[in-house]
């Protein structure tokens, strides 16, 4: 039985009066791609904040690798493998797209990184470029790009940090359609590979195609667990999105 | 103890009235806006001047509020607003950068020397057993009127309504139908006045000179921190508190504490009393004292 | 005149220092820090204090150090949650602060009389000869800091600087240790400002906190936008300029036939417009900041 890479343990998330999260118990094993969906509202930002500790959990853990990441600080989390994509990715202004990139290893940084004879780990950010079609926009200011090519750079910039899984928060949105092919090919590729995937997502085609498994919220808890081709026939998932019965006969 | 009670309400009506326009003008441009501590000199300094040419002394107050406030409208329409539209940051080096300019113009019109209005010289009274002058009631008198007078239009008026409006959500408000760019303008001369009625009420109880505006900046930022910037009526007690402080700090005789009959603090610690006491709440509590939530500034 | 314009590049070699430490918290490191002559002033009564207890040249060199890595870890630990320009507030207040204890603790720095006599640099010169050494000795000290600088941020850790000073979210999401990499970057830039101030100290053989006003600080934020922000050249470049501006400003004062006020005053109107001005029209100052210019190995 392959360890839990990931263990959401009956999480709840408060805020002020309003309950985001009750009780969220998931379990990612490593290698997994599952796939996070749920009608907007659902609390599925949150949770992904939650995990990547942006939020702390008002009730239950997160256990990463066997530890406990609750109340760890975001950088932290970072540093032991876990890191997260933006639904809407900001980039600095001042540091062209290869810079950035450069910058995705924080690995070993520190005083004594000035010390280290420090290579640039040019090839890799070549070819990251090459693989998300950024290469025509290397030199260009990050803070300039397109909401889609900031997109593909966050992907990179997460790969860039060696991570043993991602979170990935609406990865295909805005994002032109040709290139989601080739953030499925990329994604696959980099699952291959060993990293898990915790995505995100709104589009079915993309789901179906990458994920393993989907688990679905609805006002902040799960109602469903399981393969993709198994959604549609869970009423709950689609009561959730679709409103209930009555309206499932409109869309007959 | 009733003179310590005199004394805090009079430093704390130095503060207040500039305090006030200070956290006014914030909740509209959020940034703090470093002009306004010489706002307030400004106004004094242009009553001075125009009573020194003659004109009484309650026309010169009227003419140098009205001038400053519209003034900082002007400075707001032509220069703040270009550059809060780059960044907060850069409209509050350009605040300073205004507040120098304001340095160099009272050096060069007023002089080095400090100055005062020409008042008949009054006799102290006693209140209650502390000492009072006449110019230091009518200063209070003033003060306590116009933050009655702003509360009132804060509170109770159109205008009030669409300048909290407009400060708790700027686009909700236009979206109302508030004209946000008129409401803006008026809170900044509404601003703009009080901070000049402060200067002219704080030099009415003694003398000002080129460095008052600078020198009064950290304890007015201060208040308005305290009482949690964007709300202007929190500046107020923020004031208080301020005042009690620098009050308290000077005033306490720590002589017992140490073995000897009479220990004070230097005067000159009162001012770096509020200075710690900003620096605390920046950290602890960056909200102010009346906010249960503690957030990011 | 040619002894005056020793002096002149002598002090805007020493501002040249300030200001890339500035530069180096500012533009690189996203500090917007208006205590800044704090630091230097722990350079100065570094020296001070040396030569008062006659501990010799060295201790004042470590002193010094003690000071600014203090001074520096305390604004770095005050803005672990603030926004920049709270933080800018901040350390105004806690720079204020820190020129009042010593200008009141006469026991241990001399008061607002400060220390005098100070070991001059080069003592076995003497003249002319000896304005040359120190000349020199400031000129090749400049040198090395500026590329102790560019050794700095044109690697790696400038990389994660400049993305921790953009987007510090980003930043802690990638693994930066945002408030880690602040701290160290305050406190190299805060020696860089002090090893000025002890040279300074030496150099005019005079310590005193008339020499940490606020307004000091405000001309180094002068002279780093002027010249060009995240940009080291930019900061010499704005250092030497304004330096050499002022330095004869009280020439033309005195061409002209105009009143004494007018040399404060000048100074005062060209940081403020100067500030405007560039704010403005020309953000990235004279020497603008390369975008890209960090070279792949």
């Amino acid at each position: 039985m392959p360890e839990n890479l990931l263990h959401i343990a009956d999480v709840s998330k408060l805020f002020g009066e309003n309950q985001v999260l009750r009780g969220i118990d998931i379990k990612v094993t490593a290698g997994e791609v599952v796939g996070l969906l749920g009608p907007n509202g659902c609390g599925k930002s949150t949770l992904l904040n939650v995990i990547s500790g942006f939020s702390r959990a008002s009730a239950g853990s997160v256990i990463f690798a066997g530890e406990d990441i609750t109340s760890t600080a975001v950088d932290r989390i970072a540093r032991k493998g876990l890191v997260r994509t933006f639904q809407l990715p900001s980039m600095p202004r001042r540091m062209t797209v290869a810079e950035v990139l450069q910058a995705g290893k924080a690995e070993g940084l520190g005083f004594r990184s000035l010390f280290a004879r420090s290579r640039f780990d040019a090839r890799d950010v070549e070819r990251l470029l090459g693989e998300l079609a950024l290469d025509h926009v290397r030199d260009l200011s990050a803070g300039s790009l397109s909401g889609g090519q900031k997109k593909l750079l966050s992907i990179a910039l997460a790969l860039r940090t060696n991570p043993r899984l991602i979170c990935l928060d609406e990865p295909t949105a805005g994002v032109h359609p040709s290139l989601r092919q080739h953030m499925v090919q990329l994604l696959r590729k980099v699952n291959a590979q060993g990293v898990t995937l915790l995505i995100i997502e709104h589009d079915m085609h993309f789901i179906r195609e990458l994920c393993d498994r989907c688990v679905v919220l609805d006002r902040g808890k799960v109602i469903a667990d399981c393969s993709p081709a198994e959604l549609t026939l869970n009423s709950g998932v689609v009561e959730a999105y679709l409103g209930g019965a009555r309206d499932k006969r409109a869309y007959a | 103890m009733v003179q310590f009670v005199v004394d805090v309400l009079m430093r704390a009506s130095d503060l207040v009235l500039i305090a006030v326009g200070m956290s006014a003008i914030y909740s509209l441009m959020k940034f703090p806006n470093i002009a306004v501590a010489q706002y307030a000199a400004s106004g004094a300094f242009i009553a001075l001047v125009l009573q020194k040419g003659g004109i009484p002394i309650v026309v010169a107050a009227i003419i140098a509020v009205l001038c400053v406030g519209i003034a900082a409208v002007a400075l707001n329409e032509l220069l703040f607003n270009r550059m809060l539209k780059i960044s907060s940051s850069t409209a509050m080096i350009g605040s300073l950068a205004v507040s120098m300019l304001a340095s160099a113009v009272f050096l060069l019109a007023i002089g080095p020397n400090p100055t005062r209005f020409s008042l008949p010289i009054t006799r102290p009274f006693r209140v209650l057993g502390a000492r009072m002058t006449e110019n230091q009631l009518t200063s209070l008198s003033i003060t306590t009127a116009a933050i009655l007078c702003f509360a009132l239009l804060l509170f109770r008026t159109d205008l009030g309504r669409c300048m909290r409006a407009t400060a708790t959500n700027r686009l909700l408000a236009e979206a109302t139908g508030i004209d946000t760019r008129r409401t803006r303008n008026a809170v900044v001369l509404i601003s703009g006045m009080l901070a000049a009625l402060g200067g002219i009420c704080l030099t009415l109880k003694g003398e000002i000179n080129i460095q008052t505006g600078l020198d009064l900046l950290l304890p007015v930022f201060s208040a308005a921190i305290l009482g949690g910037l964007g709300n202007p009526l929190g500046a107020a007690a923020g004031a208080i508190v301020i005042a009690l402080a620098e009050t308290l700090i000077t005033g306490i005789n720590f002589g017992p504490a140490f073995g000897r009959e009479l220990l004070f603090m230097p005067a000159a610690y009162a001012t770096a009393g509020s200075f710690v006491l900003l620096v605390v709440t920046l950290i602890w509590r960056p909200r102010g004292l009346f906010v249960s939530e503690v957030k990011r500034v | 005149m040619f002894d005056f314009l020793i002096h002149v590049t002598i002090l805007a070699c020493l501002y040249s220092l300030v200001a890339l430490s500035l530069n180096l918290q500012s533009g690189f490191g996203g500090l917007m820090n208006f205590g800044q002559i704090a630091l230097f002033g722990c350079g100065t009564y570094g020296a001070g204090i040396a030569y008062k207890y006659d501990l010799g040249f060295a201790s004042g060199i470590v002193i010094a150090a003690g000071f600014a890595v203090c001074v520096g870890w305390a604004f770095a630990a005050i803005g672990r949650n603030l926004q920049e320009d709270y933080w800018g507030m901040a350390t105004l207040a806690l720079a204020e602060v820190i020129r009042i204890i010593v200008n009141n603790e006469g026991w241990f720095t001399g008061g607002a009389q400060g220390i005098s006599a100070v070991s001059p640099l080069f003592p076995s010169l003497a003249g002319r000869m000896q304005q040359v050494a120190i000349l020199w000795s400031c000129v090749a000290f400049l040198a090395v800091a500026y590329f102790l600088c560019r050794w700095l941020t044109d690697g790696r850790y400038g990389l994660g600087l400049k993305v921790s000073r953009e987007e510090p979210q980003l930043a802690l999401s990638l693994g930066y240790d945002v408030a880690a990499l602040r701290r160290e970057c305050m406190i190299l830039s805060g020696l860089v400002a002090a090893s000025a101030g002890f040279v300074f100290a030496h150099y005019i053989s005079f310590v005193a906190p008339e020499q940490l006003v606020s307004s000091e600080t405000f001309l180094i934020w002068a002279m780093v936008i002027i010249g060009g922000i995240g940009n080291h050249r930019g900061a010499i470049v704005g250092a030497f300029l304004l330096q050499f501006i002022f330095s004869f400003i009280p020439f033309f004062k005195d061409l002209v036939g105009l009143p004494t006020e007018f040399v404060a005053a000048a100074r005062l109107a060209m940081i403020g417009g100067g500030l405007i001005a560039f704010m403005l029209w020309r953000q990235s100052g004279l020497v603008p900041e390369r975008i890209g210019g960090t070279k792949l190995a």
